[in-house]
């Protein structure tokens, strides 16, 4: 494994920045060589993976582009070609794939993702007001002066405050953030838990090609990625998903089924995610949040579920256990290593205090994007098979308690024990807690291929 | 037997497709359109033979040429696959086939080579023994349970879980009482029709 | 599609073998059906409903009828049958990644299989051998075969519970339900629809 150029990779794709605000900005481009000047005016602002060494900045600037924006690009047709047909289709052509029908089906989207005009994700991401909307300002005058963009629409997204503190949660209450996998050759130190299980039980980083094009991946070869090499190499696909919360309706649930579940609203809101409120993974802790766990970076992250076959601490069902199902289903945890997903993302809306008053069609959510090499094999197994269905885990036709898209109601099985403060409790007559609003799959080259397509230079073969 | 797991039978069918100049459809061709147009579901002519588990009907065209190094050939018949998996024992299944779709099993074998028509039942078993494969290895992962057993079970499985919901949390006495009722009605319920896909609510 | 009935998935595939080596994979077969923790993997993975192969020798394709011209062959051929679960690429990914070693005993005798890893020229050389299905028919569509088990198992739990109470008293039967409660309570979900192939 050689050493990663950092500074070919876009910063976004190695690190989650952790900036309190971000703007997406949604672009169409020019149908002519101004998309190109566009792009090569950009260049210079886009952030990569280089050292922060004199401080994190103000503001960082990303570019990712739907097969639709790499053709207004002029790639060249074989390029154009070579990619993988889930991307060449885009996420609304995919709908019935991932289970997106019913309230999530692309007619109740937001028009623009709709109409499909979205050549390219420009994401900004700031410490504060004034840094965003300087960025946006000039990202604004690089597209006027070129004409080579113009901005279709943005969401904007920020990290919630609670009592007046910038926090990690997100609109259910939860905080956000613990689990992402550790890959090969990047810099963050690992940390136990994050990669894939090693038949002695220690963990290990995934290899770099389960994020990045151009390395080898966990199947032990070069992920599928279009021609020629460079164009590829350093990039990685992006999913952009808006999810709507319907906080109203989750709040009502707890509150209701709370009542009726001998541990109460909280062990319940735990079991339907698999972590506390707090973070605390209830693998670990089932019977109460546990603040030492949440801080301590060796443990945080760090659980498996083979010794809980029968789901009575973190449910089989549970959120976590679902996304990120890690020995859960034996063969030493390599039926998952393959499906690992990076998370990226902010909520969007105002946080609603616990208590107040608080409506399900209040613009509040999050703005969703995951991180993979393929997202045939990676992001839309996990959504459709793991979310939306729930046969490897021996769940039948169960959905994710908090994700699945249900219109007519579904059920979560609390599994427990004979204890009468354990007990297997079920979940009726789930609501809906989440809708998508729309969203689209993008392409995230790395610096080498963003020069070859401003310039036009992708060798044609 | 190879051909067999605990209760379930494998059986491979292999019949020789006739080939004829003078057709205006060739008879694979016909074939493929008339299994592409068979019911699936409950009205499928399968769902009649009720101990069938699985079954396929499939025309092989062809052998594969996979490339060099490896030599090209070709087979000089076409042959209808039939792969089915049922419960008991050969000699029954195929009198079964005969006895209780016999139009069916006609319209699709009298494609084939020397087919006497189901009308003679023996002649038909012996035909059909004839064109049958040993199978080398057989993998069945329920190989205890018969078709009905199954439907039973699944149609079961889906009560008790909106058994749980409707009755959870609700006092002793009331939850004896509500499952002697529930059960009643369990044990009444029709058999499960099999292909149907459904389990009907109790 | 067509090879497709529910929730399960009809795979044909047939494979060329020298026909000396034809002998090597029948005995493969007879351990594989004598050892059980050889098929322990199938199991485990229970994605399966039935499988089978078989061996047809070049000279023993069925001819029934003189005017039926003779198959003239160099190759034997390997046949497989499949009723799987889940989507095609998920099913050969899963196979790939924990069957491979049991894979290549069988087809490793078959004419230019590339091994069961890496999963790329693996799935090539499936989707090159593989034929279609014209008709398929399963008896219960609604359900993978993990279904199928979890329903015997809640079928066999509420037989137990049933038989026990007859002349129970409610709290006794309160306490046999709870453990009732317990032992299926991982066998509950739903059947229904399976989702679309990618
Ligand atoms: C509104 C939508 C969602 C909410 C509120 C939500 C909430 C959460 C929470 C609270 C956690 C635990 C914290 C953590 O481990 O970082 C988590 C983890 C996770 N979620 Fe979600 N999630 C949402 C959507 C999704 C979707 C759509 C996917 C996948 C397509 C997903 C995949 C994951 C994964 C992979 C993990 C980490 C599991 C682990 O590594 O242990 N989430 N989510």
């Amino acid at each position: 494994m050689s050493k990663l150029n950092e500074t070919d990779i876009q910063g976004f794709v190695l690190r989650g920045y952790n900036f309190p605000l971000a703007r997406y900005m949604f672009l169409h481009l020019a149908d002519d060589d101004r998309a190109g000047q566009f792009l090569d005016r950009l260049l210079p602002s886009i952030t990569t993976g280089e050292h922060w060494d004199d401080g994190k900045p103000d503001s960082t600037v990303n570019i990712a582009f739907t097969h639709k924006g790499l053709r207004r690009l002029r790639l060249p047709a074989a390029s154009l070609l070579s990619f993988p047909v889930e991307f060449l289709e885009g996420m609304q052509a995919r709908s019935a794939v991932l289970g997106d029908t019913g309230r999530n089906a692309p007619e109740r989207w937001e028009s623009i993702w709709r109409e499909e005009r979205v050549n390219a994700w420009l994401g900004v991401n700031a410490m504060s007001e004034q840094a965003l909307e300087s960025c946006c300002a000039d990202m604004l005058r690089i597209m006027e002066e070129t004409g080579g963009a113009s901005v279709v629409g943005w969401q904007d997204a920020a990290a919630l405050k609670v009592d007046g503190q910038l926090t990690t949660k997100e609109h259910f209450g939860f905080t956000d953030g613990f689990g992402n996998p550790d890959y090969l050759g990047f810099e963050r130190s690992t940390q136990p838990g994050q990669g894939k299980l090693m038949p002695d039980g220690s963990w290990a980083p995934l290899a770099t090609g389960e994020l990045l094009l151009g390395y080898a991946d966990e199947g032990g070869e070069l992920p599928v990625a279009p021609i020629p090499h460079l164009l590829a190499n350093n990039g990685t696909f992006m999913v952009y998903r808006k999810l709507h919360q319907n906080v109203a309706a989750f709040r009502r649930y707890l509150e209701e089924k709370g009542r009726q579940y001998v541990g109460g609203k909280e062990k319940l809101a735990a079991k339907l995610v698999g972590r506390w409120r707090d973070g605390t993974p209830v693998e670990l802790s089932p019977d109460s949040p546990d603040p030492a766990i949440v801080m301590d970076k060796k443990r945080n992250v760090n659980f498996t579920f083979g010794n809980d076959n029968a789901g009575t601490r973190c449910p089989i069902g549970a959120h976590v256990r679902r996304t990120n199902p890690r020995d859960a289903f034996g063969f030493e945890g390599r039926l998952t290593n393959r499906r690992r997903i990076t998370r990226r993302g902010l909520p969007y809306g105002p946080y609603a205090p616990e208590g107040a008053e608080v409506r399900d069609d209040e613009e509040r959510g999050v703005a969703f994007m995951v991180l993979n090499a393929n997202l045939a094999r990676q992001f839309e197994f996990v959504q459709q098979q793991w979310i939306e269905y729930g046969n490897d885990s021996h769940l039948g036709n169960e959905k994710d308690p908090l994700l699945g898209n249900r219109d007519e109601g579904g059920s979560f099985l609390i599994q427990g024990t004979e204890d009468p403060k354990n007990p297997p409790f079920l979940c009726g007559a789930l609501p809906g807690f989440v809708e998508l609003r729309g969203g689209d799959y993008f392409f995230i080259p790395g610096m080498t291929a963003l020069k070859m397509m401003s310039t036009g230079t992708v060798d044609p073969r | 037997m190879p051909n067999e797991s605990g209760s379930v039978y494998g059986l491979t069918i292999l019949s020789p497709i006739i080939d004829d100049p003078h057709a205006r459809i060739s008879h694979d061709l016909q074939l493929r359109m008339h299994l592409g147009a068979l019911p699936r579901g409950e009205d499928s002519p399968f769902a009649k033979v009720s101990s069938t588990h699985m079954a396929r009907l499939t025309v092989m065209n062809d052998v594969v040429y996979v490339g060099m190094p490896a030599c090209e050939e070709h087979l000089q018949s076409q042959y209808l696959v039939f792969e089915s998996n049922f419960d008991g024992d050969l000699d029954t299944y195929l009198r079964r086939m005969a006895t209780e779709i016999p139009d069916h099993v006609d319209s699709v074998w009298s494609h084939c080579i020397g087919y006497p028509g189901a009308g003679d039942v023996a002649a038909f078993e012996s035909y059909m023994k004839k064109c049958q494969l040993t199978t080398t290895f057989y993998f069945a992962d329920v190989n205890d349970k018969t078709v009905q057993q199954t439907l039973r079970a699944l149609q079961t499985q889906a009560a008790v879980a909106s058994f749980i919901e409707r009755n959870q949390g609700k006092p002793a006495a009331e939850l004896q009482n509500a499952f002697t009722k529930f059960l009643g009605k369990l044990r009444a319920a029709p058999d499960p029709r099999p292909g149907s896909g459904k389990d009907q609510s109790i | 599609m067509t090879n497709i009935t529910g929730k399960t998935y009809a795979m044909n595939a047939i494979t060329p073998m020298k026909p000396w080596k034809t002998w090597i994979l029948r005995g493969f077969f007879f351990l594989l059906g004598h050892i059980k923790p050889l098929q322990a993997d199938l199991v485990n993975l229970s994605f399966i409903h039935f499988a089978r192969w078989v061996v047809i020798r070049r000279d023993s394709f069925p001819r029934l009828s003189a005017a039926q011209p003779a198959e003239d062959l160099q190759y034997d051929y390997l046949l497989f049958f499949s009723n799987f679960n889940g989507t095609w690429n998920q099913y050969i990914d899963a196979f790939s990644a924990v069957l491979g070693k049991g894979l290549n005993l069988v087809w490793f005798w078959s004419e230019k299989y590339p091994g069961a890893v890496p999963v790329t020229p693996f799935k090539q050389y499936i989707a090159r051998v593989q034929f279609e299905t014209d008709f398929y028919y399963t008896a219960y569509p609604h359900a993978t075969t993990n279904d199928v088990k979890a329903a015997h198992r809640v079928q066999q739990a509420l037989d137990t519970l049933a038989d026990g109470s007859g002349n129970t008293s409610p709290a006794e039967f309160e306490q046999a339900y709870v453990r009732f409660l317990v032992s299926v309570q991982r066998d509950l979900g739903s059947t229904g629809l399976a989702p679309i192939g990618v």
